[in-house]
């Protein structure tokens, strides 16, 4: 049996398969408890419904790209394992450069199918996994007393409302400062010639269609459209990533 | 209910959120651990350790301290229940951060209250089941879509997700913003087109660009507070 095919196997599937359903699981189980909770302070419903379908849309599209990683690796690691990887824990960036990386640290020339054993494929795997197991950890050892000092989870909303909300703005201010890392990356990569403007222009379609989805949904009465509006702008910029690359 | 007894009945959910959120914490990670050495028992070859500790101090230690400060930024951002489950299910970043903030602004929570943190959770268990199922189906489907995903044509596309996604919450949080926003695209701007090579290390560049735009958020609003007296 080739190691694709033993990596390809049922048990694989099983091994792989178990560990998705349990932290699938878990995730239905805060959800429930959640809307539970939700209901029980007197939050609306419709509201939670909505942060639902909202949630399941916007994250649609980026699955697919997600798909495309268990795609792009499955013809060296075979599926299972980056189905699992990218499933649980893994980010589609961090998946492939460690891989290639850990792959080379095996002694083989990079990820292939051709090169590949069992020996190096369980230390790949591994090493996949130890990397970047650290959010949890730490989330098991400091989350409540990090969160207990920063007294987010403790602040009612009747002091939010009357204390002016420092927090809000630091987050929005937080996003700010993501979004600007990632644009600015963007212009460094093309100003400095290491990289093409394909990046740009994508970003820059799909604000200019984001701004189009508020529009509707802020002067047209399209409030329904605020569900669709990353999505559907994203979907926009890909296209625009088809049609310019 | 009186405001009293829905925060009594929010704490006690809270407290419950992080004893659950550490065993489902501590029961993945053993499984995500114990798993590459099942496969080595089915497979006939265990991880070679030597390999493993080599790949670990060549990329590994880059990414313990990216994961590190992923944990502090966002767990803030996420409270209990989210952060937990953010970080069992991964894809942060380009995925639940975003779902997450897009859930509570539409539905107008604000950041550390008890709604935020039951429309961060909903947020991020939606997202998380919707992605598991995708790649479940398509794992399903995987040979018949291989020929249309991988195609060469859309593969710009498929490059292109993480543009695509910040370029639309660019005008969504620059707009009504811009006096935070511009200057801190300017200083990164220059920051990349200055030092290349930290094009690698963007997911580190977020500290000093989260601090830039909160530097900047609190001196406006001292300001504005100023100003109003």
């Amino acid at each position: 049996m080739s190691i694709l095919a033993q990596l390809n196997s049922p048990v694989m599937y099983l091994i792989c398969g178990t560990i998705i359903a349990f932290v699938a699981l878990v995730c239905v189980f805060f959800m429930i408890r959640a809307y539970k909770a939700g209901i029980s302070i007197g939050m609306d419903p419709v509201k939670m419904k909505r942060t639902i379908t909202a949630s399941a849309t916007f994250t649609l599209l980026p699955s697919i790209g997600i798909l495309l990683g268990v795609i792009a690796l499955s013809g060296s690691l075979g599926t299972p394992l980056p189905w699992l990887r990218l499933s649980v824990i893994g980010a589609l960036h961090y998946e492939t450069q460690v891989a290639e990386a850990a792959a080379e640290a095996v002694g083989l020339s990079g990820l292939n199918a051709t090169e590949m054993t069992a020996e190096a494929f369980t230390t790949i795997a591994l090493l996949m996994s130890f990397c970047i197991m650290w959010g949890m950890l730490m989330s098991v050892f400091f989350t409540k007393r990090y969160l207990g000092k920063i007294g987010g989870s403790k602040k009612s909303e009747s002091s939010e409302n009357s204390g002016g909300g420092i927090g809000d703005i630091a987050m929005t201010a937080m996003f700010i400062g993501l979004v600007s890392a990632y644009v600015g990356s963007y212009i460094g990569d093309f100003v400095s010639g290491s990289g093409d403007w394909l990046p740009i222009a994508v970003a820059v379609v799909a604000g200019a269609v984001m701004a189009v989805f508020i529009y509707l949904a802020e002067k047209k009465n399209l409030g329904w459209l605020e569900s669709f509006s990353i999505a559907g702008s994203m979907i926009a910029g890909m296209a625009a990533a088809v049609l310019f690359g | 209910m009186s405001d009293l007894e829905k925060n009594a009945a929010f704490e006690a959910y809270n407290q419950k959120s992080h004893t659950y959120g550490r065993i489902a914490c501590i029961i993945t990670l053993a499984m995500l651990i114990g798993a590459p050495f099942l496969m080595g028992f089915y497979l006939g070859a265990m991880p070679d350790m030597a390999g493993f500790v080599r790949g670990f101090l060549a990329v590994g230690l880059v990414w313990s301290v990216s994961c590190i400060a992923e944990y502090l930024v966002y767990t803030p951002m996420l409270g209990a229940g989210g952060s937990y489950l953010a970080f069992m299910t991964g894809n942060l970043i380009n995925m639940k951060i975003p779902c997450a903030v897009n859930a509570r602004d539409m539905v107008g929570a604000k950041a550390g209250t008890p709604e935020n943190e039951i429309i961060s959770t909903l947020s991020i268990a939606t997202s998380s089941l919707v992605t598991v199922v995708v790649l479940a189906i398509g794992v399903v489907m995987l040979i018949p879509l291989q020929p249309i995903l991988q195609a060469p044509a859309l593969q710009p596309a498929f490059d292109c997700v993480v543009p695509a996604l910040f370029g639309a919450m660019a005008y969504k949080y620059y707009r009504g913003n811009l006096k935070i926003a511009l200057p801190t695209l300017i200083v990164m701007g220059t920051l990349f087109i200055l030092v290349p090579s930290l094009t690698g290390s963007t997911s580190f560049m977020i500290l000093p660009s989260g601090a830039i735009a909160i530097g900047l958020a609190l001196v406006l609003n001292k300001k504005s507070k100023k100003g109003a007296k």
